[in-house]
């Protein structure tokens, strides 16, 4: 001991060489093997996590876009419904209007026509009554002046009488 | 310091036959457990033993990225230096659990033995100066050989001729410092198993043996540790992969 001897470094080195490489075969190999398999597995997992959760959020994303426009139709669709709903009951009592009125206006030129011609009529027979009346009452006591003073007189009264 | 049997003893290229030994036998253990852990290697749900090699190669990876300037470099090293790691730390231990003594009761010269004389039959490998230094020397060839593979680059950092002075006291230092640890520890461990009792019967030393076992696992993990470490450290000075050299 204590001085170098060849033979012994040269002998352990070899079993040290022999050692080696069983380990390396036997142990080294399998285990970093296994390692790097787990190594991909891992990361193959983590990659389709981060992929099934992006298209999950794509999909929930596309979801709720499709939601908000059936929201928007539906209030659309509502709001022409009121809109036409109001507009249609706007008409009809619309129309209603205009037909009474019409109805209305009607009945008040008839009365109005009827009135007149009952006034014309009474007029004529009044005015011919008087006349003849008065002409087997005065025709020979009144001289021709007289006569006619009369009549603007009674045509007068009429008038007042009329209106 | 213990006696070891050799084989070819009196020739200049004898060999100790106890640290070619137990660097077989440390090597054996660590084979027999791995294998039984590979056997049921589990992906999804690792458990027992598999942690612990799981968790050591992952220490060497994140050893050998902070240490060597390439990424192709730190893939190069790491087997080398996982097996190092937990080789030596198998090795390291061996001889702190048991110890084993034989005085033969004849010479056996064929083995160097003469009778009446203790002879140690179970150290550390590593408690062997020659074992550590034929593995430093390795570390020195494959960080040499793996230099090479830029020849260009490798020859540019002997622009500084004391880099050559790094070359011999580095795998000098590396082989060395592990040696040393190594064997202080059970040189001492043996001295105090040898403390005479108290009456016949109290051990005195027992106490001290206890602090200095604790002590010597300690060290001989960090050894280890720092055996692997110098390694990726000496290899990394020789990665040129990276662009910048």
């Amino acid at each position: 001991m204590g001085i170098i001897e060849p033979g012994t470094m040269i002998v352990s080195l070899l079993a040290f060489l022999i050692v080696f490489f069983i380990i390396y075969r036997v142990t080294y190999k399998p285990l970093s093997n296994m390692m790097e398999q787990r190594r991909q597995h891992i990361e193959h997992q983590i990659l389709s996590a981060e992929q099934g959760r992006a298209e999950a959020e794509k999909i929930l994303a596309e979801q709720r876009k499709l939601l908000d426009e059936a929201r928007r139709d539906a209030k659309e669709i509502m709001d022409t419904a009121r809109a036409r709903a109001e507009k249609q009951a706007q008409d009809i009592i619309d129309a209603a209007q205009a037909e009474a009125q019409r109805i209305l206006d009607e009945g008040r030129q008839l009365i109005e026509r009827e009135r007149a011609e009952a006034m014309n009529g009474v007029m004529q027979q009044v005015a011919a009554l008087t006349v003849e009346l008065t002409t087997k009452l005065l025709r020979n006591h009144v001289s021709e002046p007289v006569h006619e003073e009369m009549l603007k007189e009674a045509q007068k009264n009429l008038g007042e009488l009329v209106s | 310091m213990p006696q070891h049997p050799f084989l070819f003893s009196g020739h200049w290229y004898k060999v100790d036959l106890v640290t070619v030994a137990w660097t077989l036998i440390a090597g054996l253990i660590l084979i027999i457990v791995s294998a039984f852990v590979v056997r049921r290697l589990d992906m999804r749900s690792p458990r027992g033993l598999q942690n612990w090699f799981e968790w050591a190669i992952e220490f060497t990876q994140k050893m050998s990225r902070d240490m060597m300037p390439s990424e192709a470099g730190a893939r190069f090293v790491l087997p080398f230096a996982f097996i190092v790691l937990a080789y030596l730390f198998v090795a390291n231990w061996l001889g702190l659990i048991f110890t084993w003594e034989f005085e033969p009761s004849r010479d056996i010269p064929w083995l160097g033995m003469v009778a009446g004389k203790k002879y140690s039959l179970l150290n550390s490998p590593t408690e062997n100066m020659n074992m550590t230094l034929a593995l430093a020397i390795l570390v020195w060839l494959v960080s040499h050989a793996y230099g090479l593979r830029h020849p260009l680059r490798w020859l540019k950092t002997y622009r500084n001729p004391m880099a050559i002075i790094d070359e011999i006291t580095n795998p000098l230092t590396h082989g060395m410092r592990l040696f040393g640890n190594i064997l202080a520890g059970e040189v001492l461990i043996e001295a105090l198993l040898r403390m005479p009792m108290l009456f016949g019967w109290i051990p005195t030393g027992l106490p001290l043996l206890i602090i200095w076992l604790l002590y010597s696992a300690f060290v001989s993990t960090i050894q280890a540790y720092i055996f692997a470490l110098l390694l990726t450290l000496y290899i990394g000075h020789k990665d040129f992969n990276a662009a910048h050299h």
